[in-house]
């Protein structure tokens, strides 16, 4: 590894030593109390004494330090959007498809199109699944899919799962957003099971999603359940919204990336990850 | 060795009407409209309340909330995004031709191939996209090349399967010019197989219409593909 251990290591600590926080991090190599304490600011579960991080002394990163404020703020609101749950069920789903398929129906004609056509004979009802389909996201939650594959492994070199077809639903016209995710993080003595990553990208993406908040999403998740000492999220993907209508740029691509913890305060660790995503 | 003339694969061309067993019996619907119908923009709008309606109800649904920030103004644009992906509804090729047939001498193969296309899958109206490769051989007529393209554009946007598609392009230039020869190929990727059902997400699907002396002629179909085919 071409990371200067010792330094990260020493960083780490020095983090843990400054926050006044009652974190349970009991062992010495930093734990999620010294990750989440100048740098997610926020984006984990409170400690029950509330203290936030308003009382803490800056932490050691400069920019983390003068980000606070807003990082607060901004944690919040990424807080409220990855906790709702807007879980739906199966059942709902039967429920729901009639007047789903009814809805469909209507755009038929709206169109111009006839749906008592053969062609167009139950495709208001395969419409409708589709579309259920592509928001499946809304019926899942990450307990259920974690499925207890978290592991302690005493492992703290990077960990990337890279080229994770991912579709998902631009929220803005409802038309399909697809590419490629890049996941990599850092253990904090505890591992994940790699299809579990991808299971995670999946229940964000199959929602009605924006790109960025998407990138997001996952990177919290992963730090919710793991306590990682880093985590870092590149998301490439194509709009169709941009490319079948609007502007029409056939090759235009989006690319947003999250970077969580040690990938954000350490430059050399981020360019591992980014230089072994690229081959 | 083939002694058949070119000019008796014209009429034979002309008189079998070669394109008539293709022709869809149908209801009124847009897809077989044979009249022109131009879509002003009045009409247009005329339908948006009911589409802006159906996608609030389909956000709902679907168990969205529709009141957040980014869903506030999504059914409106939904329901233009969808008016837009099915323009090719209220097109004909007159309207696009605009006069750009010119009298050429040439009677040698013309071919435009990698032309983007977009289109709907009529049974989940889920995107298919892919490119299509035109070749014909002019019989005195050539044809403005972006005109190809736009033909390929007021086929393709609307709710479509693959064969149709090829063939009506085939058709729609076949009716437009009668040239010698019509070739037409679509390589496509289905999102209704790619991002649901199945999920394959290489897989491609290629579809042709051959008409006139491509379908006739062995050696002028392998010449189409091997020079649409090439990188």
């Amino acid at each position: 590894m071409d990371r200067t251990e010792p330094e990260v290591m020493e960083h780490a600590k020095q983090t843990q030593y400054t926050s006044a926080d009652k974190k349970d991090a009991g062992d010495g190599g930093g734990g999620g109390g010294s990750v989440f304490n100048g740098h997610f600011d926020g984006m984990v579960k409170r400690p029950a004494g509330g203290t936030g991080h308003g009382s803490d002394p800056p932490a050691p990163g400069a920019e983390s330090g003068s980000h606070r404020p807003d990082a607060a703020a901004a944690a919040d609101s990424v807080m409220e959007t990855w906790k709702e749950e807007r879980t739906r069920s199966v059942e709902d789903n039967e429920m729901n498809l009639p007047s789903l398929a009814a809805a469909y129906t209507t755009i038929l004609r709206g169109l111009g199109e006839d749906p008592q056509r053969q062609g167009l004979l139950k495709t208001p009802w395969r419409a409708a699944t589709a579309m259920q389909f592509f928001t499946k996201g809304y019926q899942e939650k990450i307990i259920d899919v974690l499925n207890d594959a978290i592991f302690d492994e005493d492992h703290d070199e990077l960990v990337i799962v890279k080229d994770i077809d991912m579709f998902s639903m631009c929220e803005h016209h409802l038309v399909p957003i697809f590419g490629r995710v890049h996941i990599g993080y850092l253990p904090n003595k505890r591992v994940l099971g790699l299809s579990k990553l991808a299971r995670i990208v999946e229940i964000y993406s199959r929602r009605l999603q924006v790109q960025e908040r998407l990138t997001k999403q996952i990177a919290v998740a992963i730090t919710e359940a793991l306590q990682p000492t880093g985590v870092g999220v590149v998301i490439e993907a194509t709009h169709m919204c941009m490319v079948m209508r609007g502007v029409q740029k056939m090759n235009s691509k989006t690319v947003t990336s999250t970077m969580l913890g040690v990938f954000r305060e350490d430059p050399k660790t981020r360019d591992e990850f980014l230089t072994l995503i690229r081959c | 060795m083939n002694t058949h003339k070119v000019s008796d694969t014209v009429e034979e061309f002309h008189r079998n009407n070669g394109f008539s067993d293709l022709v869809i019996d149908g209801s009124n619907s847009a897809v077989h409209r044979k009249r022109e119908t131009s879509r002003k923009e009045a009409e247009d709008k005329s339908h948006l309340p009911e589409l802006e309606a159906a996608y609030a109800k389909i956000l709902r649904q679907l168990g969205e909330d529709t009141d957040r920030e980014g869903l506030l103004r999504t059914p409106l644009r939904a329901a233009k995004a969808i008016q837009f992906l099915t323009k090719g509804y209220h097109e004909t090729i007159d309207d696009i031709l605009n006069n750009a047939i010119f009298d050429e001498d040439h009677d040698e193969m013309v071919i435009v191939k990698d032309i983007d296309m977009f289109s709907l899958c009529e049974h989940h109206m889920v995107p298919f996209f892919g490119k299509v490769h035109i070749g014909y051989i002019p019989n005195k007529k050539v044809v403005g090349l972006s005109k190809l393209a736009r033909i390929v554009e007021i086929y393709s946007r609307r709710l479509q399967v693959q064969e149709r598609l090829t063939k009506q392009i085939a058709v729609g230039i076949a009716e437009a010019l009668q040239p010698k020869g019509v070739a037409v190929v679509i390589e496509a990727a289905h999102m209704c197989m790619v991002m649901r059902g199945v999920q394959k997400m290489n897989s491609r699907t290629v579809t042709s219409a051959m008409l006139g002396i491509y379908l006739e002629d062995p050696k002028t179909r392998e010449e189409f593909l091997t020079l649409s085919q090439r990188a």
